[in-house]
């Protein structure tokens, strides 16, 4: 894997789900979280998976970002089953987690120390690079405390996205912003994957927010997380949040979220 | 609400409230009721302060108190963080070390002097031994809870940016930890603060803790009141000047303080 600063330089990853479920089991009580599910991700795929609240959605995602193992079936990228969390899938949480103790440059460059080859200077160019990307380029220097909402998740995007990794999974980024810095944040990042390309695994359960982003859009169950219907977009990018298009499809998410779990027979 | 105006006023007030202290002290020995060789005036205090400084007592035993410490305080303060990162991080470590320290915490630090000259004799190593036992648990146990506490959501995101090992500690999990860590630090200065007197005052020839002793032996107690509140001025101005900026810096920095947001 190659360190050179310019984006796209590491080929995407490619994600795949084989019959995966994930049961928690404590002392006095076992709950099925997850599954069984099977799912692939193609090489620069953009995957939103909505669901029901609770309904295990990040549970997948901590599965495929190795912080979960699961109970039975494998998680593999590129083939290789998923050990543990590592550089090569980055997460975007809930919250903005960047570390407070550290100026926003250096959060942003603070994945490049993996690459022990890279100078100092080297890494706070490309920190840089991405600052620019995020249209954050000027706050090099502030600390986390001083960002918006909206200006902390850029942030963190950022931070993810400049080591290069080859996926991307997020936990519902902009969960927590307001509409407005939201809608702002759709389109920053369709730009951003449209230059990046990175596998990406998006957990929402705002079906707008699924039809604005996705390139295929998977509806889950109630918990334990099922498939319960697939939905390829084809709708041209970038996609503005209020075309009419997006509302169109967002309302049909949104009626296969309420219905009966009806598969509809494709494979996911 | 606090307001502009009222943050002016602060120092005013606690200038006021001093000064009504002062008065009452005063108020209370012109009434004569307690004899004058255990309550001095507050003219006889700064009398007696007065000399001390100009024949030359005070001087070296406030250097000698604060040196002691400061020494004191190094090693333990060495010993309390590599001890609570290790508690924080193993909870072997925790379950061995958390009963004992909690134990330690609850002796006064005078306690510890009688075995430190007898472990050490009489020199300045029994003081330091007397400093890091009252202050190494309390400094150890804050940084161990701080390390437990840390938002699960820093390490995740550290290893998902490829950080592991040893790096996870010392990049992610200590400066995480900073805000307890420097709130167990200072209550460790102060315990360790109470160490360095309580130690001179047993044993010493120099320092604060002696002047104390010494005050007590002459029957001096405008030297015993006055060395008193130097003691507290000392400790408290180390406190605000040293302590409590860092705190408030790290605690802003690190998100605890409202109104910082920019957006």
């Amino acid at each position: 894997m190659s360190a050179a600063p310019a984006a796209g330089a590491a080929a995407p990853a490619r994600i795949t789900l084989e019959g995966v479920a994930k049961r928690f089991v404590t002392a006095r009580t076992s709950v099925d979280a997850l599954g069984p599910l099977s799912l692939a991700a193609a090489e620069g795929e953009f995957v939103v998976l909505v669901g029901p609240s609770g309904c295990g959605k990040t549970t997948l995602l901590n599965l495929v970002a190795g912080f979960e193992t699961p109970s039975a079936g494998r998680v593999l990228v590129d083939g290789a089953a998923v050990a543990g969390p590592g550089p090569d899938r980055a997460m975007i949480f809930q919250e903005p987690a960047l570390f407070p103790w550290l100026t926003v440059l250096d959060n942003v460059a603070f994945g490049l120390r993996q690459h022990a080859h890279m100078a100092a200077a080297a890494r706070r160019e490309v920190a840089h690079e991405y600052l620019r990307l995020v249209h954050l380029d000027g706050f090099e220097r502030a600390f986390v405390h001083e960002l918006s909402g909206g200006m902390k998740q850029r942030a963190a995007l950022a931070r993810a996205l400049a080591p290069q990794p080859r996926a991307l999974l997020c936990d519902e980024p902009f969960g927590s912003l307001d509409a407005l810095t939201r809608e702002r944040l759709y389109a920053e990042l369709q730009e951003l994957h449209a230059v990046t390309r990175r596998t990406t695994l998006f957990v929402t359960h705002n079906t707008r927010e699924a039809a604005c982003l996705a390139d295929r859009v998977v509806v889950l169950s109630a918990r334990p997380a099922r498939i319960t219907s697939v939905l390829p977009v084809v709708l041209p990018r970038p996609r503005d949040f209020y075309d009419p298009h997006v509302s169109e499809l967002a309302r049909e998410i949104l009626a296969r979220l309420r219905g009966p779990a009806i598969g509809d027979g494709r494979d996911a | 609400m606090r307001d502009a105006g009222t943050a002016r006023r602060r120092p005013l007030v606690l200038l006021a409230f001093l000064l009504a202290l002062l008065l009452a002290w005063q108020a209370v020995w012109s009434l004569g009721w307690l004899p004058s060789y255990s309550l001095p005036s507050p003219a006889q205090v700064g009398t007696r302060l007065v000399e001390l400084a100009r024949d030359g007592t005070l001087w070296p035993s406030v250097q000698a108190s604060v040196v002691r410490m400061a020494l004191g305080f190094v090693l333990s303060l060495a010993l309390g963080l590599a001890l609570g990162v290790a508690m924080g991080l193993s909870q072997t470590a925790d379950s061995c070390l958390r009963s004992l320290f909690l134990g330690v915490q609850t002796l006064p630090s005078a306690a510890w002097v009688p075995i430190a000259l007898l472990l050490f004799g009489l020199n300045d190593a029994a003081i330091y031994f007397v400093i890091v036992m009252s202050s190494t648990a309390a400094m150890a146990i804050a940084t161990a809870d701080a390390i437990v506490h840390i938002p699960p959501v820093y390490l995740r995101a550290a290893r998902c940016l490829g950080t592991a090992g040893p790096a996870l500690a010392t990049r992610v999990a200590l400066p995480a930890a900073l805000p307890g860590v420097v709130t167990g630090v200072k209550l460790g200065w102060t315990l360790g603060w109470h160490g360095v007197v309580s130690a001179e005052l047993i044993k010493s020839s120099v320092g604060l803790g002696y002047l104390l002793h010494a005050g007590r032996e002459l029957n001096d107690a405008a030297q015993v009141v006055g060395v008193m509140l130097v003691t507290i001025a000392l400790g408290l101005v180390l406190d605000r000047l040293l302590f409590a900026s860092i705190e408030r810096r790290v605690r802003a920095r690190w998100g605890f303080a409202p109104g910082a947001a920019r957006g």
